[in-house]
């Protein structure tokens, strides 16, 4: 078996980890250029190679139609999820994509998991060139608040690098994981997770007991959507309008001279963080130069509706742990964007305390995997990770409405059992309709999966099947059903409403479709020869008729040709040539038939003159 | 403390030795993880008698203990048979948790597993003493929301409607109370071993306490959402 490493699967950069074995202590594992951080960049070459990470990064300027960032944001989601985000985003999803989002990079279209696989393959290797050893398994990280279709992506892309996925862990879980082996932290932590494309807020009690170190998750919250890229775009979108307004030049938003200004305002952003004021110096086409002086107060200004946003969650994880702000012992700031000076300020002030920020806020989250990793490698030893479901687990029930049968904040592995049994007699399906989130109506909650329960034909009412729902330690559904009855159970395969973005499902689905194709094709075969058979019968029996000596002798002939023709074609399995056959020896018999058929009145006219004489 | 209802584990087979054990989570024999029964008790699973007092400190402790043993982590690699039964073991222990640490969930699952529980109509009728004011209630709402989408003024409707919220929030601490002492009688009886009848009296008494409460806790959520 190879080596296991935690990987930060994120939105902006990615970072693979592992559990130094001398040290005790987990350990980021640097690219070929020396860093740790690898962009989260995928292009695809013109010789249809794959580039990721930084020289995938510096394509965005040069090739963008070729280069995607950002993927995560794809990811376990449909086109119809995704439009407002094309809005903001130079994606450039096939518009034949279906049901399952295909990304075009170039002349090739890729699912989102197959692009993030890409980024999982790049750590792989590079752990694999740092250890010299094969590195097969691998714990990922998601954010806290990701669905069950996100995780399922997630999962999925695992597998496609070659990474058996032992477990995803969740972010801001991890980061406290880091976090307690570095600081030795006891109480209620709050981790506060600010990343490229996604928000977290975790509430953590860590407990000291005999056996060992537990990290329990009281509470989770978030916005999968909503990071530090809506500040880049907020920065973007406020320039293209100085630039229309002063220069009349309306920007494509995602041509190149957009990606130029973006990674120059990132720039001047992560400037701002340390000095009070940058200015902008950014040529145009026009020959001119857009000179814009920003100060920290006026970026602060800007993003304040960003950092707004984050507080909602905030306040709900705690309700939903039952604390107050000042009953937390610790913050912690995890993410790049948490390096803003407004969000720590923001942050310091709720809680009433100084946020922590001695671990480096990128790596954090993969050092805490790598944590975690070491833990399912080794087994349990001195520290166990309790985590939640972020959301509630529902079952759509009469009228549309929502029955919450896992709510979220429960301790995963979490379980619910429904009974259900049948409303008319010899009824032999039931529909269940498995949703995520909190609205009361289903169709304003994320649908996970609809199936419907085979049940034998019986009286109204005496069915009784058992469905249960079970969350496994991923944060991923589990289906299985039974028949409480005859006692067999049966497992359910759930096929996400969405997110179906697994190559290999993919792959099964086309198969399918081409199985139906041939079976199609088999049953045309059987039916074409069975009447090719009767046709040659018929033919045979007519020939050895006296009448048909009538037959011209190339008559004759052709009809020989023909039959000799059909009886070979339905040796094959062509079914359209059998049919052409019959076609061609039933146009050859016509004036044999009529031979036949004349002499046949004939013959019965003469009867009929014999029986009246 | 006495009591005179048995801990009980129905008697199970071990998937692993085929033994017949007598182990709460773990096989008396072989010492494998034992897969979850036909008809599990929470209360067993946590060796504690049906009773509806429970001393928190003492229940997470034991949750957190069982959890070291039980969690999946323990399991990544066992077979994939034992895995599977760990899994719903694990889930099995964090769902009793959940509910047996909730009062209001606790007496709902001990009234569901003696089989007392009844919902349905009850639960949707408005308990009688409580007619006059829910339907004072509705009409208030009712008026609200036509206020609400002719754009009228909402500022008297909405201080009569905190007001009934109120109300119907110290009724709802009212039936708490009421429902905190028929438990109290419910874990008398059990360590006096009270005999099967007394017994269904209280659990009626603790049933229609639940549906009373359902119903108040519906119309307040329901007042709280117009209001917001």
């Amino acid at each position: 078996m190879g080596r296991i490493v935690g990987i930060d699967l994120g939105t902006t950069n990615s970072l693979v980890a592992y559990l130094d074995a001398q040290t005790g202590q987990p350990k980021c594992i640097p690219g070929p250029s020396g860093s740790t951080l690898c962009p989260s960049v995928v292009s695809l070459d013109p010789d249809g190679s794959i580039i990721v990470g930084e020289p995938a990064r510096r394509r965005l300027l040069t090739q963008p139609e070729r280069t995607i960032y950002s993927v995560k944001r794809l990811m376990g989601r449909g086109p119809a999820d995704v439009q407002s985000e094309l809005k903001l985003f130079p994606f450039r999803i096939d518009p034949s994509s279906g049901h399952v989002i295909r990304v075009q990079l170039g002349d090739k279209v890729f699912t989102p998991p197959e692009i993030s696989s890409f980024i999982l393959r790049e750590l792989k290797n590079w752990a694999e060139a740092y250890f010299g050893e094969i590195v097969d398994r691998a714990v990922i990280t998601v954010p806290a608040y990701f669905n069950d279709p996100q995780r399922q992506a997630t999962k999925d892309a695992g597998k496609l690098a070659g990474l058996e996925v032992l477990r995803l862990v969740n972010e801001p879980t991890a980061a406290a994981l880091a976090y307690g082996l570095h600081e030795e932290q006891r109480g209620k932590v709050a981790v506060y997770d600010l990343g490229g494309g996604t928000f977290d807020i975790s509430i953590l009690k860590l407990i000291s007991t005999s056996d060992g170190d537990i990290y329990q998750v009281l509470s989770t919250n978030g916005d999968t959507h909503l990071g530090g890229d809506d500040i880049d775009n907020l920065l973007q979108a406020f320039v293209h309008e100085q630039i229309l307004r002063t220069d009349k030049i309306d920007f494509s938003p995602h041509g190149e001279l957009a990606q130029e200004l973006r990674k120059e305002l990132i720039a001047l952003k992560h400037k701002l963080s340390e000095v009070d004021s940058v200015t902008l110096r950014f040529p145009l086409p026009n020959r001119k130069v857009f000179i814009h002086e920003f100060t920290r107060g006026a970026l602060e200004a800007l993003i304040h509706p960003v950092v707004d946003r984050t507080m909602v969650p905030v306040k709900q994880a705690l309700a939903d742990a039952h604390l107050k702000p000042a009953e937390v012992d610790e913050v912690v700031l995890v993410g790049g964007a948490t390096r803003t000076p407004l969000i720590r300020r923001t942050v310091q002030e709720y809680f009433d305390r100084k946020p922590h920020t001695e671990l480096n806020p990128d790596e954090v989250v993969a050092l805490g995997a790598a944590v975690q990793a070491n833990i399912l490698a080794n087994g349990v030893q001195n520290m166990l990770l309790l985590d939640v479901t972020p959301l509630s687990l529902g079952i759509e029930t009469y009228g549309g409405a929502v029955a919450k049968v896992i709510p979220r904040n429960s301790t995963i592995p979490a379980s619910a059992q429904e009974l259900y049994t049948t409303g008319v007699d010899n009824q032999t399906g039931i529909d269940i309709h498995v949703l995520q989130g909190e609205r009361e109506l289903a169709k304003d909650c994320r649908s996970l999966a609809r199936f419907t329960l085979r049940v034998p034909p019986a009286p109204a009412g005496l069915p009784r099947i058992e469905v249960k729902l079970l969350i496994d330690a991923n944060g991923i559904l589990q289906v299985s059903a039974k028949d409480l009855r005859t006692g067999t159970e049966h497992s359910i395969e759930v096929q996400p409403s969405y997110g179906l973005n697994d190559s290999d499902i993919e792959r099964m689905l086309e198969e399918s479709i081409e199985y139906a194709e041939q079976d199609f094709a088999e049953r045309q075969a059987i039916e074409a020869r069975t009447e090719a058979e009767s046709i040659l019968t018929a033919t045979e029996k007519a020939l050895a008729n006296p009448n048909a000596a009538n037959l011209a002798a190339p008559e004759r002939a052709k009809i020989d040709l023909c039959v000799a023709a059909l009886k070979e074609a339905t040796q094959g399995s062509d079914y359209k040539q059998i049919r052409r056959q019959i076609d061609e020896l039933n146009q050859a018999t016509e004036h044999l038939a009529e031979l036949l058929m004349n002499s046949a009145l004939q013959s019965a006219l003469e009867g009929k003159r014999l029986a009246e004489v | 403390m006495a009591s005179s209802l048995p801990i009980t584990n129905p008697p199970l087979v071990c998937w692993n030795c085929h033994e017949r054990t007598v182990g709460t989570h773990f096989c008396s024999s072989c010492g494998k993880v034992l897969q979850v029964a036909e008809h599990s008790d929470y209360f067993a699973m946590f060796e504690m008698p049906r009773k509806l007092w429970v001393e928190m400190t003492a229940l997470e402790k034991k949750f957190l203990q069982l959890s070291w043993k039980l969690h999946p982590d323990n399991f990544m690699n066992a077979t994939a048979e034992e895995r599977e039964i760990s899994l719903k073991r694990s889930s099995e222990l964090n769902d009793a948790y959940r509910t047996l640490k909730d009062p209001v969930a606790r007496v709902e699952y001990l009234l569901a597993i003696e089989g007392a529980r009844k919902e349905g109509q009850t639960k949707q009728q408005a308990p009688p003493e409580l007619l006059e004011e829910v339907f004072e209630l509705n009409e208030s709402l009712d008026e609200l929301r036509e206020a609400k989408s002719s754009g009228a003024d909402t500022g008297s409707l909405k201080r009569r409607l905190e007001a009934a919220e109120t109300n119907f929030e110290g009724k709802l601490r009212e039936v708490d109370g009421e429902l905190q002492n028929a438990a109290r009688e419910w874990d008398k009886a059990i360590d006096e071993s009270a005999d099967p009848t007394q017994r269904k009296t209280l659990m009626s008494k603790l049933n229609e306490l639940l549906n009373r409460r359902s119903y108040i806790r519906n119309l307040v959520v329901n007042v709280q959402k117009e209001l917001l």
